[in-house]
């Protein structure tokens, strides 16, 4: 497990990183609580309608607008629980989301794949999520895997789900936040990860994935959303509900007006699923961005993004909700410059707001295309980073008063035990090339992309994770089997 | 019992500097070969530490340590090794010319040939030119290192070197250049010998060179 020491100390008082202060996060949540009481948000879910209807404090229109007091959503907040902590099939309780404890993990879902031997752009395979999960399994940086490409040679769209998560746990071993096709898909998904962790009780004290759902923003829940949530909450399976608002279309183009909106639809979630079943492990989340102005694209690499994801992280750690957060992406077609420039802003802004999941690293093309090369030029970014997370340590040892005497004016400390025992703590370079200029020219002048390139072909050759037993690949199949068997209908 | 020279290598790969100080005093005492101590556990040992440093293995502090621990066994064996007439890596003389008074990558270099085996004397910094000519001749060195840090110093390692001809001792010594602003062109423009891109890879072209 890489260094997990929390992001926005205040023990070394260094460093701290804050967008809103707090009177601005109340602003934000009173409006949000304005929001839900006068618009209310449109739900398509007949129960969840009648979990509303039937608690004596919610209104529910004709329309299926479900209005919501405060008294409700203030009543439901106070029952989620503060500290998750995911457990891979590799049996390691890796991931402890918890205040300020940040980890980084891919996108998923994406449909097109850059392909290493072509250099084409195609249409994302089962071969292709496996080998993001083998390169996610090796990186030291990444700590949760999302699919990265979507499955699309599976038989069935209705039954792809069952099979990505397959491809998933065949790469990789670390936790995962999985996307499913509905409610019966998130079943299948659960049941397939009891597998691994001896049943439910067991699943539910250190679940090995958290469920990805999302409304439809503005203010709109569709069915198959609520039907998800409801499973999770009645199966204490740790799930996200994150609006993916665009700026200046789904949603209002100031940024303010688009956290208020998104808390909004936050909150409506939070109030059903505490009618549902109190304490549910909900995350709160938000891919909060703009719609470009020329093109319309939804912006994964806009600065917008990562100043709007990490306010919404100030709201989350005010609520005492864990915070589901977005870095480590781009707009660009390809892995380059724009690439490099966008993926790094995004990366070091989710890590020092102190968001606690921090997911779409690698994703270009305005998460459209998944690259396995960008997967490792993110890791060695996150890297440096999580050394700014370190902050500067000021006491005895580190102000080196006894060292700079030893060693005196016009001494040296490269043979001194300090140095010995403390330049390990200092960021060590995998990719980032620091050799003097004939080195550099004699090794092949390789740009950065050459070295990413080769780095990603050697984990593909060499990484071969820990394999699924016989015994568990014979019941995930069964799961898998029953599930094509119900849809072939 | 005899002293295990596997054992010498892997303390000085660990940077162990009086223990193999230690282990060497040992084996002399026993009466073993200088040269099988110096061959089977220090340069063995120095072999594996430049082949780790390379792989990214080992880095500047702990290969100074271990080339600290070979230097130091070296003190003790170096007198027996010139008695029996073995073969030596060699003597090395570095020093940084006059205006330069940058100290520490030309002290990485001689940290370097220590570890490597060479008897090194380290001249110091902002040196006239005749103080390398000087020591040219009382120490007969098979190489002469020379480093500038400045652009406005670097035109007297040239000056250096034609002293050298003028003295008519250039040809009893290779000479070595390096430092930040330094290149292969430059070295070849002043008549140097070799070219030093940086501490590691020095000691392997100086190698060469003297092998040559």
């Amino acid at each position: 497990m890489p260094d997990m020491q929390p992001m926005n100390q205040t023990v070394q008082e260094t460093p701290q990183f804050r967008v809103l202060t707090e009177d601005q996060i109340e602003q934000i949540y009173f409006a949000a609580l304005d929001v839900l009481e006068r618009v209310g948000s449109r739900v398509h879910h007949d129960e969840a309608l009648e979990l509303f209807r039937s608690s004596g404090e919610a209104v529910v229109g004709d329309d299926k607008r479900v209005r919501v007091p405060a008294s409700l959503v203030e009543r439901a907040l106070k029952n989620y629980p503060r500290k998750i902590t995911l457990k891979g099939r590799n049996g390691k309780r890796s991931v402890a989301l918890q205040k300020d404890h940040v980890y980084f993990g891919t996108g998923s879902d994406l449909p097109f794949t850059y392909d290493r031997k072509t250099g084409e752009r195609r249409r994302t395979t089962y071969k292709d999520v496996m080998d993001a999960g083998r390169i996610v399994d090796y990186l030291p940086n990444f700590d949760f895997f999302m699919s990265h490409g979507i499955v699309s040679d599976a038989p069935n769209p209705q039954t792809y789900d069952r099979h990505q998560f397959m491809a998933m746990l065949e790469g990789c071993t670390k936790p995962m936040v999985l996307t499913s096709v509905d409610g019966e898909g998130l079943e299948d998904l659960w049941k397939m990860a009891c597998v691994f962790q001896g049943g439910e009780e067991e699943f539910r004290l250190s679940p090995m994935f958290v469920a990805y759902i999302e409304p439809i923003s503005p203010l709109t829940n569709d069915i198959t959303a609520v039907e998800k949530l409801l499973f999770a909450a009645e199966k204490g399976i740790p799930a996200m509900y994150t609006p993916c608002p665009s700026s200046g279309a789904t949603a209002p183009a100031t940024i303010a007006g688009m956290l208020v909106q998104s808390l909004a639809e936050t909150l409506l979630a939070i109030a059903l699923c505490h009618l549902k079943k109190p304490g549910m492990p909900l995350i709160m989340g938000g891919v909060t961005t703009v719609m470009d102005m020329r093109t319309t694209t939804y912006s994964y690499g806009a600065p917008e993004m990562s100043l709007a994801s990490a306010a919404n992280t100030d709201v989350s750690k005010w609520l005492n909700l864990i915070m589901f957060s977005t870095g480590g992406c781009s707009d660009s077609k390809c892995l380059d410059e724009q690439a490099a420039i966008e993926s790094t802003i995004s990366n070091l802004t989710a890590y020092l707001s102190g968001a606690n999941l921090v997911h779409d690293v690698g994703y270009i093309d305005s998460g459209v295309n998944a690259s396995l090369e960008s997967l490792v030029m993110n890791d060695e970014i996150i890297g440096m980073v999580r050394q700014m997370g370190k902050g500067v340590r000021t006491d005895e040892e580190y102000l080196a008063l006894k060292e700079i005497d030893e060693v005196g004016p016009g001494g040296e400390y490269v043979t001194h035990d300090h140095t010995y025992e403390h330049w390990r703590e200092w960021f060590l370079p995998k990719l980032m090339d620091r050799s003097d200029w004939e080195t550099w020219n004699n090794e092949g002048a390789k740009s950065m992309s050459d070295r990413v390139n080769e780095e990603t072909q050697r984990i593909l050759d060499t990484h071969e994770p820990l394999p699924i037993d016989d015994d568990a690949r014979k019941a995930l199949k069964e799961i898998i089997d029953a599930a094509e068997k119900r849809h072939s209908k | 019992m005899a002293v295990d020279l596997g054992k010498m290598a892997d303390l000085l790969i660990a940077g162990k500097v009086e223990d193999v100080s230690g282990m060497v005093q040992e084996a002399i005492d026993e009466g073993m070969a200088s040269q099988e101590i110096l061959q089977s556990g220090l340069i063995a040992g120095m072999d594996v530490v430049g082949q780790r440093f390379k792989a990214c293995e080992m880095f500047i502090p702990e290969v100074l340590r271990s080339a600290k621990a070979m230097s130091k066994g070296m003190e003790k064996l170096r007198p027996l090794l010139i008695e029996s007439g073995a073969t030596m890596a060699g003597t090395f003389v570095i020093g940084t010319v006059k205006g330069d008074l940058h100290d520490i990558g030309k002290n990485l270099v001689a940290m370097m040939f220590e570890g490597a085996g060479f008897k090194v004397v380290n001249l110091g910094i902002d040196l006239d030119t005749q103080v390398f000519v000087d020591a040219v001749k009382e120490h007969k060195p098979d190489l002469l290192g020379m480093s500038a840090l400045l652009t406005t110093t670097m035109p007297k390692m040239g000056e250096v070197i034609n002293a050298l001809k003028e003295a008519g001792i250039r040809d009893q010594v290779k000479v070595m250049i390096g430092g930040a602003p330094v290149t292969e062109e430059f070295a070849k423009e002043i008549g140097a010998d070799v070219y030093g891109a940086n501490a590691g890879s020095s000691v392997d072209k100086a190698k060469e060179v003297l092998a040559a």
